[in-house]
């Protein structure tokens, strides 16, 4: 499905040029649930970025069902990211005007696409959120904020969800309901690529990258 | 529909800043629609008040005939006065209907101790000279009546009945005349011969109104009248009329001059708090981008809130204008020197569409840049801060 070759990512500072990524290979298939592991600035961000085609690499070659990115134009990648990519943040990025129903259909919005009320409802039931659909997001608790935030990355359907610290703003209890949901999704058949700091959860998951300076480690 | 209430919702996070924001597009906005309303009010009024004397030209001293002419309507006093015999040969002259001289001069009122403005004229023309006119008692039937303008009797508090007093002379009020907001308001109005007998000047006028049998032969009985009389000059209401709307012309470019500069300052503000706004909701902004929207997406967002800020700041100009069109319209009567009565600013539904879809234009205009600024924020960089 994903397929990273040889991807190097490089920032200039000044002068001097940082290699937030080197040489990175990696496949990523249908029904896969990773974690992305590491110390702060070891690169797991910028990787899950590269992959959910919000980055280009600087070097190296990234496919995308079979499809080079490095190729794809800007509008090319808005679609993927529209059609074929659910993201969920640690900081959750909920739009505060808006209520529970409108933040998770935003993507269909943004996408064009519609789907049935009935259809969504029952999306948001399956992430536990079915006494909240007409609530505003500052009436939420941060458990219920990120389970909106993964109904909207999965409302479009996508083919693959990516979490950047899921649970990194959510106490342990949060936490784990958090995985849950994401195991229960991914047991659907959605691919699932986790950053995370914590490696009780990193050691659940079907295959855990670990990074250090740009690099996969093991 | 949801990105117009994301718009919404996002002016609403600031308040009084969007707010304010909407109160410089409104003043601005109100601005302009006063002003053009107002003109229009005016020339259509103006036309309609000289007009309806049924007067078709005015003979008036040599000098500048427009300025004379001006001075006449407006309610001044002239220094020269038309030559007694002009008088009698107008009167020769086949092809006119009738002639209303008229004589305006000052005169002190001892009593009171001021100077009266006085408008003499034959008590018989006075429904043809002032066909708008109410009046409040009755027009004067003898020479020792007269007719009071609303503001002098307000400022003497005269009633009907009352007796004022002109060199030695007295004269009981027959009428007041009842608000029209013009300079009609600021005069005693005399019979001719009575103010003639005061001031000494039998025969004696400042300007001669004449209407002609045939309007058609209008051209001909000016030509006629200027070759057999010299030492006039001869003043039709179009010339009138132009001459008064050049001179509103003028106030008007240099108003809409100064109202199309506050538009301007206030889109300005508009794009001030726009950026602002935008500045502050960058990782939002990513976000969406980061979702799947598109640049145009965001830009779609952003000039829906500049058009509805200014779209809400045109509806609101549009209310305070009609509300304050008396305010607006006694501030400009102070400063024009010829005013019809009757409002001038009239409620013109098209001329208030159109201000509505310059608000919408003002909105796109001032949204362009802000919303170019906000396509160009990078998701990356938006939500990792």
């Amino acid at each position: 499905m994903i397929e990273l070759k040889n991807i190097v990512k490089t920032y200039k500072r000044g002068a001097e040029i940082v290699y937030a990524l080197k040489d990175i290979n990696l496949k990523i298939e249908k029904g896969d649930f990773i974690a992305i592991t590491g110390p702060s600035g070891s690169g797991k961000t910028t990787l899950l970025y590269i992959i959910g085609c919000l980055d280009k690499p600087s070097s190296g070659v990234m496919k995308f069902n079979d499809k080079d990115i490095g190729k794809m134009s800007e509008a090319d990648l808005v679609k993927i990211r529209r059609e074929k990519i659910g993201f969920i943040f640690q900081h959750f990025y909920l739009l505060p005007g808006l209520n529970v129903l409108e933040n998770i259909t935003l993507p269909l919005i943004f996408g064009r696409k519609t789907r049935s009320k009935e259809e969504i409802i029952s999306l948001i039931e399956s992430v536990g959120l079915k006494d909240r659909i007409y609530h505003r997001i500052n009436q939420l608790s941060g458990g219920e904020m990120q389970r909106v935030a993964i109904a909207r990355a999965i409302v479009s359907n996508p083919e693959i969800l990516l979490a950047d610290e899921p649970t990194g703003n959510l106490d342990t209890e949060n936490s784990e309901k958090i995985f849950e949901l994401l195991r229960l999704l991914n047991k659907k058949g959605l691919s699932v690529v986790m950053v995370t700091h914590n490696t009780e959860l990193a050691k659940r998951t079907n295959k855990v990258i670990t990074l250090r300076d740009g690099k996969i480690f093991y | 529909m949801i990105f117009l209430k994301l718009a919404f919702k996002n002016l609403l996070r600031h308040k009084i800043r969007s707010f304010l924001t909407v109160l410089g597009i409104s003043a601005s906005i109100s601005v302009l629609f006063s002003i053009i309303s107002f003109n229009k009010g005016f020339e259509s009024s103006l036309q309609k008040e000289l007009y309806r004397t049924g007067i078709h030209f005015m003979i008036v001293p040599s000098g500048c005939p427009h300025e004379v002419a001006s001075l006449v309507l407006h309610g001044a006093v002239t220094p020269n006065f038309l030559n007694i015999e002009v008088f009698q040969k107008i009167k020769e002259f086949d092809e006119i209907e009738f002639i209303a001289p008229i004589l305006i001069t000052q005169i002190p009122n001892i009593e009171k101790e001021k100077i009266d403005l006085v408008y003499g004229i034959e008590m018989s023309n006075i429904k043809q000279i002032k066909p708008q006119w109410k009046i409040d008692g009755t027009i004067p039937f003898s020479d020792d009546s007269i007719l009071l303008g609303y503001d002098v009797a307000e400022h003497y508090s005269i009633k009907k009945g009352d007796i004022l007093t002109y060199e030695n002379k007295r004269f009981t009020v027959s009428g007041i005349v009842q608000k029209t907001s013009s300079q009609d308001d600021a005069f005693v109005y005399m019979p001719l011969k009575a103010l003639q007998d005061i001031i000494k000047k039998p025969n004696g006028a400042t300007a001669i109104g004449v209407k002609v049998k045939d309007v058609d032969k209008l051209n001909t009985v000016i030509e006629e009248i200027s070759l057999k009389i010299p030492g006039i000059q001869i003043v039709t209401m179009s010339q009138v009329v132009n001459s008064l709307a050049n001179l509103a012309g003028s106030a008007k470019i240099l108003s809409l001059s100064i109202a199309l500069v506050a538009i301007l300052i206030s889109a300005i503000g508009v794009m001030n708090s726009i950026l602002m706004a935008i500045f502050e909701r960058t990782e939002e902004i990513g976000l969406m981008r980061a979702i799947g929207a598109s640049k145009f997406d965001i830009f779609r967002i952003i000039i829906k809130e500049t058009v509805l800020l200014t779209l809400t700041g045109g509806l609101i100009g549009l209310i305070m204008s009609l509300v304050g069109a008396n305010i607006i319209e006694g501030f400009v009567r102070n400063f024009m020197p010829y005013i019809p009565s009757g409002k001038m600013i009239q409620f013109d539904p098209f001329l208030a569409l159109i201000c509505l879809f310059f608000s919408i234009f003002l909105g796109i205009f001032a949204g362009i840049f802000p919303a170019w600024r906000a396509t160009k924020i990078n998701p990356i960089k938006a939500i990792r801060g």
